[in-house]
């Protein structure tokens, strides 16, 4: 597979003896992350099918509220708190520093050492999730989105993030080789970003608290970029490792990677306050984070040509590949979803989506379209290297990939085009508010549907990961394709 | 959240066999088949990449100027900025501000919460209770009549205008109205139903203050023709050194306008 | 990239410059504000809440209302908030607000309930559509915290001696729903369906315990039933005085009675409380409306209280 312009795609050969040592340094270091990351990816897993149940119920009883109302640890105000946090805390951040882990390791070449210590961060901080999660059940919530976790459950974060990410952190202290790569920056941002961020939102709203609607400010300025600098930045550096490694070709631009890495770090930090877009505040906060918006095209742009450029002529390998299909898929989420937020953050149409389900649209646009499938792509390939079987089926992977690409493609539709009905019919106050909080219904029980299509898909996945986990899956030499390879001409895609 | 025990039999009932030894073939396959490591290639940047970076700073730099509010904090609107900052009456474009007002008009204010139960809002009182101030000699003349009537209040049988009054009290009102109340109050009084009399400062009348700060009693109709009717209040508190005027000494000399 | 330095650099940069631009800026801006009052130092707007109040901002903030109902007020040049009409209660209902919402307006609260979305009807003023004599009831029960809410400029004489010339009533009432309970009330209008008067303490408590069952038009509501927020009791001798009237499959069967636990008293409570009517000199009241102090002016004696609802 040659593309037009030329350059010879085939991999220089390297000595017998050079590929031995490679390869055997990989197997060494994937054997010292090989209970971490697994145990990561296992926990990342129970709290993902317990959060995705919770996210149908909590669908489900946003149209028919009257299901399981009378008991006060099911009531919906309590539940959608446990389901963000639940996914944010319990299954991203986990599945995301076990991914984080692996890369660093590979990326650095060098072992992780002491994986105790990260196995007991990993206890920490499941015990941690759990003990936030009761807490709001029991009407303990602090009443701040995505932080509504009360401020012991978040110690028991902070000790934990101490324990497993120093290491991390170290490992990279101790790398090889003089060139940092992408992904290592990503990563080393990531890491160093999150705990500033967690640190500084809870001083600012529970330790020395701000005055009023800066509270408001301080949580949406860390929910925002919790997303980007701690989610998004993983998975972004997970993308630039994962595609050039497939496809064995070199990522396209050097340049564009660093204008990428730098204009994203420092425009999708900005952003935020749109969130209170004509709330009670100083209106240069709101303008300056949908300026920034609107500048974060610059990151799209730039990481989104970088990706493509590498891809090019690459694209056929994303009918075969696990890893591929779940990596661009999330790649390319990323640029839909940066566009619909910039739409719907500027002030004229602002106004209409404001307060309306079109922000839940946008947020799971980024945390599952872009986040969580690039997250599904990176346990496709690394979870065979640390059990040493092979995927077992591929039908389940499929399944998997449509069933997710459809429900989080038909949840997005849903809540945008409902939202923009329930902010239109906002606008005329000619209308009862309780007609246009029912205009929205048909588009909830859309949303449900699509609830029920990622339930589906998380089992399908969580069954197939546990397979995995067990010993159950394929031993073989030949990775598992979606689909079976053409024989002849075709150097192996993976 | 479980995993399974971690330990070397295990490696073994999975045929793996890691790190322990230089035989490669025991390196599982997904890492024999495994492409080296990502690098990164060097092709430039696009010319119309940069077009875009333009296009987006322009644009966003512009968004940013244009509803920005001025970036202060009273800013909630972001077309219109901040109300201005308190400057001498000036008449201000919209915005979210009550307008500026005049010494008179806050004195009318403060005359219509106040003194216009008893001296009306024309001014013309009520014949034998209340006083007029429309044309009163003792309003229109200096300034320091007035000011120690209001400070202190009045009591007692009083002829203004040739006509008796007697029968009302006038409260003090120097516990509840500050200095610069008192003095735009008495601005108005000065300037309006035809009374053509100098404005009163609050510096003024924080200067009269002190000097009445240990004249509990409110005054009578002699206390207050013991003072010249034409004396005025010391001019712009130069603060310190400022004498009060002595009763038949007129610190700023004023055109006497005795009426009636 | 090369070196460790540059990187750590840039990275702690671009994290200091949002985390002093958008938190610490806005902070140094609006993050000092005081009360606004008059000059005689007298009506204070806002005020911190009372005991009940603030326990009812944490039952609030910890059953995720905020993800219903928002808090803020936008202003006219955006949306239609300041037209908006509340959807019960007689004609002419009152409407959402009179103002866009301030910063000033949230100095007290904490945590802040802003809200992000609307499935449910803004709440920033919610207190004002209440009918003229109910009150907050955090002003009523002794031993509470003794800061009054701005739903109580007026003395409470007025109220009790109100209160007191109503038949059935004995003592002053501990709660609202008392009022409604004897069925002592000059509002006008009962809606139909035995409803309380609309966005009255007693009406929040049904509309908490069974929104559906408000009024015909209310089952398009998707808000949930709060029904472990209330008791269900025998009832010995007399009904409590705060029982709620329940009507059609809600109610109790015969001898029980629904009474609200404390916490539904104190989320009511913190209902009650929530005004965004005080006109604050940096924002516009719609309509260019005069701003009209609460408080009293000084020195007129306490006549006999006015019979009509004074309204806001």
């Amino acid at each position: 597979m040659t593309p037009a312009t030329g350059i010879s795609l085939k991999e220089p050969t390297i000595s017998g003896a050079a590929a031995d040592a490679e390869q055997l340094e990989r197997a060494r270091i994937d054997a010292s992350t090989r209970v971490p990351v697994l145990m990561f990816y296992a926990s990342a897993m129970v709290w993902l099918l317990i959060g995705t149940l919770l996210a149908g119920f909590v669908s489900f009883k946003l149209h028919a509220p009257d299901w399981m109302a009378d008991v006060s640890f099911l009531t919906w105000g309590r539940l959608r708190p446990v389901h963000m946090n639940i996914m944010v805390y319990g299954w991203a951040s986990m599945a995301a520093m076990g991914t984080a882990i692996w890369l660093m390791a590979r990326l650095c070449r060098t072992t992780l050492r002491h994986p105790l210590l990260i196995v007991t961060g990993i206890w920490f901080w499941n015990i941690g999730v759990l003990i936030g999660v009761v807490a709001i059940l029991m009407g303990y919530s602090t009443g701040y989105q995505w932080l509504e976790f009360p401020p012991y459950a978040a110690l028991v974060l902070f000790v934990a993030y101490a324990l497993i990410m120093s290491w991390a952190v170290l490992m990279f202290r101790f790398r090889r080789g003089n060139q940092i790569y992408i992904t290592q920056w990503y990563l080393l941002g990531a890491f160093l970003w999150f705990p500033w961020l967690y640190a500084a939102a809870q001083a600012m709203l529970f330790v020395a608290p701000v005055q009023g609607v800066l509270q408001a400010a301080v949580g949406w300025w860390y929910g925002n970029n919790l997303l980007f600098l701690w989610f998004g930045t993983i998975a972004l550096g997970t993308a630039y490792y994962m595609i050039p490694k497939v496809i064995g070709r070199p990522v396209y631009s050097y340049h564009l990677a660093t204008i990428g890495f730098w204009t994203y770090a420092l425009f999708s930090s900005w952003t935020g306050m749109q969130r209170l877009v004509d709330g009670p505040f100083p209106a240069w906060m709101i303008t300056a984070s949908i300026a920034a918006t609107i500048l974060t095209i610059i990151p799209v742009a730039t990481v989104g040509l970088n990706h493509h450029m590498t891809m090019q002529g690459y694209f056929p390998v994303m009918r075969y590949s696990p890893t591929l299909r779940f990596t661009v898929f999330g790649a390319m989420s990323y640029t839909v979803f940066s566009v619909v937020g910039i739409l719907i953050s500027l002030r004229s149409t602002a106004r209409y989506v404001h307060f309306t389900e079109a922000t839940i649209a946008y947020s799971h646009m980024g945390f599952y379209a872009f986040f969580t499938m690039i997250i599904f792509g990176s346990m496709y390939y690394i979870v065979p290297r640390l059990v040493g079987r092979e995927w077992r089926y591929a039908t389940l992977i499929k399944l998997h990939f449509w069933a997710s690409a459809y429900g989080v493609g038909l949840m997005s539709l849903m809540l945008l085009a409902g939202g923009f009905v329930q902010g239109s019919s906002e606008q005329s106050p000619s209308m009862p508010f309780i007609e246009s909080a029912a205009s929205v219904l048909p588009y909830l029980r859309g949303r449900t549907l699509a609830a029920l299509l990622l339930t589906i898909s998380h089992f399908i996945f969580a069954f197939h990961f546990g397979l995995m986990l067990f010993g159950l899956g394929r031993t073989s030499t030949v990775p598992t394709f979606l689909n079976p390879v053409e024989a002849e001409g075709s150097e192996s895609p993976l | 959240m479980n995993d399974q025990p971690h330990n070397p039999s295990s490696l073994t009932r999975q045929g793996m066999d890691y790190g322990e030894t230089a035989d490669v073939h025991e390196v599982h396959a997904a890492i024999q088949r495994e492409k080296r490591e990502p690098r990164v290639g060097l092709e430039p940047l696009s010319i119309w990449l940069i077009a875009v970076y333009g296009l987006a700073i322009f644009t966003g730099g512009a968004y940013l100027g244009r509803y920005s509010g001025n970036f202060s904090g009273d800013g909630l609107d972001p077309l219109m900025g901040p109300p201005p900052a308190k400057k001498t009456a000036g008449g201000l474009a919209g915005g979210e501000q009550q307008v500026e007002l005049s010494p008179r008009d806050r004195g009318k204010k403060i005359f219509s919460a106040n003194c216009q139960t008893c001296h009306q809002a024309n001014g013309q009182g009520v014949p034998g209770q209340y006083p007029p101030l429309a044309g009163s000699e003792f309003t229109t003349g200096g300034s320091r009549r007035p000011a120690m009537i209001v400070m202190k209040g009045l009591q007692g049988p009083v002829k203004v205008k040739g006509q008796q009054y007697g029968t009302a009290v006038m409260q003090p009102w120097d516990k509840t109205l500050t200095d610069q109340k008192i003095a735009d109050v008495l601005t108005y009084e000065r300037s309006e139903w035809g009374n053509q009399a100098s404005p009163v400062t609050a510096d003024q009348i924080a200067t009269l203050r002190k000097e009445l700060a240990s004249h509990p009693e409110s005054y009578t109709e002699p206390d207050i023709l013991a003072v010249p009717a034409d004396t005025e209040l010391p001019g712009e508190a130069s603060a310190g050194g400022a004498q009060p005027p002595k009763p038949g000494e007129a610190a700023k000399p004023a055109p006497p306008k005795p009426r009636g | 990239m090369k070196g460790l330095l540059p990187l750590f650099l840039g990275l702690f940069g671009t994290f200091a410059f949002s985390w002093v631009g958008l938190t610490v800026i806005p902070n140094m801006q609006i993050g000092a504000l005081n009360p606004q009052m008059d000059e005689e130092g007298t009506d204070i707007y806002p005020m911190p809440k009372s005991g009940m109040a603030e326990r009812g901002r944490r039952i609030y903030a910890a059953n995720g209302c905020i993800y219903c109902h928002s808090q803020q007020v936008r202003p006219d040049y955006v949306s239609a908030d300041l037209d908006r009409t509340r959807d019960a209660g007689p004609s002419p209902r009152p409407k959402w607000a009179g103002r866009r919402s301030a910063p000033r307006d949230y100095i007290f609260d904490r945590p802040v309930q802003l809200g992000q979305e609307r499935m449910g009807p803004d709440l920033a003023d919610i207190a004002k559509a209440a009918p003229g004599e109910e009150e907050s009831p955090a002003t009523v029960p002794a031993g509470t915290a003794p800061a009054a809410s701005p739903a109580a400029p007026q003395s409470p004489a007025p109220r009790a001696n109100v209160a007191a010339t109503k038949p059935g009533v004995s003592a002053p009432p501990t709660t609202l729903p008392a009022l409604q309970a004897t069925g002592a009330n000059p509002s006008p209008t009962p809606s139909p369906n035995g409803v309380p008067p609309a966005y009255s303490a007693a009406w929040h408590h049904r509309h908490l315990y069974s929104p559906r069952s408000m009024s015909p038009d209310n089952l398009d509501s998707t808000m949930p039933a709060y029904k472990f927020l209330y008791e269900k009791h025998q009832i010995s001798g007399e009904p409590s005085a705060n029982a709620l009237q329940l009507t059609g499959p809600d109610a109790p069967p015969p001898g029980w009675e629904i009474v609200p636990s404390y916490d539904a008293k104190c989320l009511v409570a913190y209902l009650m409380s929530l005004h965004q009517s005080h006109p604050l000199k940096e924002v516009r009241s719609a309509g260019g409306a005069a701003p009209v102090p609460a408080a009293s002016p000084p020195a007129t004696p306490a006549g006999s209280p006015p019979p009509a609802p004074a309204k806001k």
